[in-house]
């Protein structure tokens, strides 16, 4: 285990602006590892919503434009809420923020609840790192 | 049914009970116990009952609705500002300043619609009540409905006015044969009275209480969408609602022509065609002008209505700023 650096966490997205976010952290425990690195067959049942939504903003956001008036857009939100939190809690996260996404609530930033799910640095899904650009101070 | 009525449960029993209090006060004041004018009086004091206790509610969403109208330009800076930067930092950056300028002005876009959302249920109580006092086989004539006793239930189902039941529908009364005109003219007649309170109330409020930076934008297209989708909630609701229901509703929207009126005649938006009257008026009568210094404020900093909304908050905080800058 020479590439102990590279495991990243879903919480190492979430740092005060000015800082770097994604930056490996601790060497994770092997409990962390067996609960929060899922394979294939654990990601697969959340797989069919993810392909759904990817190609939802590959094709049918881009016909609309921007309406969205929080930060992740619903369809960003929604991507990164499947990934991370999987079928069921990521489900229901979405249509949540969906139901709230609108003329009354006025937006503002919201990100997905932080998860435990950790992954080998080169295989991090790319919706994480659009949704957590660095920030200025 | 029973998960809903669990929840429904306090506001079904306070709508029953203040209803109830009214008609037993009313009953006692000599108005006959089964007639149907002692039911309608006491839905129209529970209409103002409810609206007193809303009338908190209500100051917050004028309050809203105008730091609503202050932001609307501002906000359309801002859009201009971050016009096709698509990328992940400037929407970011746009979202936080879009809510630091919601915060700065004390906006909650969610509290405009608070006071509808707020009757809501009480108007569900109301509805589920006349729905099922008039059906036989619930045993509510029986048992009573919450606070209600059989014999009320039984009087509050049987009662009318002109011959119209507390639980007729247009619509059924409409399609049973022979029609029957009366409910038909009665919830009809209404229905008109709903639409126009609603409209009149909306107009007058585009009209004369909105400044001239509201009158354009997002903001005024919502307001014109509400002057016309709402009338048709009303004729939409109107023929499938019990009588009871309707003078609710009626009852309540009146209400709200005479709560618009006075806060637009007394208390007008800075900057509207309203406070230019008010104006005239305290000029007609020897008194000084209102909201004149907020408008000299927001000619120097180019904010308007500066006085109205964050006379604590504000100024204070350029200041602040200010000193730190120069320190």
């Amino acid at each position: 285990m020479c590439e102990q650096h590279s495991w990243l966490r879903h919480s190492d997205y979430y740092v005060p602006d000015g800082e770097t976010p994604g930056l490996p952290g601790p060497v994770p425990t092997a409990e962390e590892l067996r609960r929060g690195y899922w394979r294939w067959l654990r990601k697969a049942p959340a797989m069919p919503l993810i392909l759904f939504i990817t190609f939802w903003r590959k094709l049918i956001s881009p016909l609309y434009g921007q309406v969205c008036s929080f930060y992740p857009s619903c369809s960003a939100y929604g991507l990164e809420a499947v990934t991370v939190h999987g079928l069921l809690r990521g489900s229901a996260l979405t249509t949540w923020r969906i139901l709230r996404c609108n003329p009354w609530t006025g937006g503002g930033i919201d990100h997905v609840p932080v998860s435990r799910r950790i992954w080998p640095g080169h295989v991090v899904p790319r919706i994480i790192e659009t949704n957590h650009p660095p920030m200025d101070k | 049914m029973a998960f809903l009525d669990a929840i429904m449960w306090p506001f079904s029993w306070a709508v029953s009970f203040i209803l109830s209090t009214f008609h037993s006060v009313l009953t006692f004041l000599g108005l006959d116990t089964d007639s149907g004018w002692n039911w309608t009086v006491s839905i129209i004091l529970l209409v103002l009952v409810v609206r007193v206790i809303l009338i908190p509610l209500f100051v917050r969403q004028i309050k809203s609705q105008r730091g609503m109208q202050i932001v609307q330009p501002e906000l359309q800076k801002l859009q201009a500002k971050y016009k096709g930067k698509k990328d992940p930092v400037s929407r970011q950056q746009m979202v936080a300043e879009q809510q630091a300028l919601f915060k700065k002005h004390k906006v909650n876009p969610f509290m405009t619609c608070l006071p509808i959302l707020a009757q809501m249920p009480i108007f569900f109580a109301l509805f589920w009540m006349l729905n099922r006092i008039g059906r036989t086989d619930g045993g509510y004539q029986v048992d009573g409905y919450y606070a209600l006793s059989p014999e009320e239930v039984i009087g509050f189902s049987s009662s009318d006015i002109f011959g119209v039941g507390m639980s007729d529908i247009f619509l059924l009364g409409f399609n049973a044969e022979p029609t029957m005109w009366n409910v038909v003219i009665l919830t009809s007649v209404m229905i008109v009275a709903m639409v126009a309170t609603q409209f009149f109330t909306q107009k007058q409020l585009m009209s004369k209480n909105m400044s001239e930076a509201a009158l354009t934008g997002q903001f005024a297209q919502t307001q014109k969408m509400m002057l016309y989708v709402l009338p048709l909630v009303f004729v939409i609701g109107g023929v499938n609602f019990p009588v009871g229901v309707l003078i609710y509703w009626t009852a309540t929207n009146f209400w709200t022509m005479g709560q618009q009126w006075w806060v637009i005649r007394n208390n007008p938006t800075p900057g509207s065609l309203a406070e230019k009257e008010l104006n005239l008026r305290r000029a007609a009568k020897g008194l000084p002008p209102v909201g004149e210094e907020a408008r000299k404020a927001r000619e120097e900093a180019e904010k308007p209505k500066g006085q109205h909304l964050g006379r604590e908050a504000q100024p204070n905080r350029k200041k602040k700023k200010k000193k730190k800058g120069q320190r």
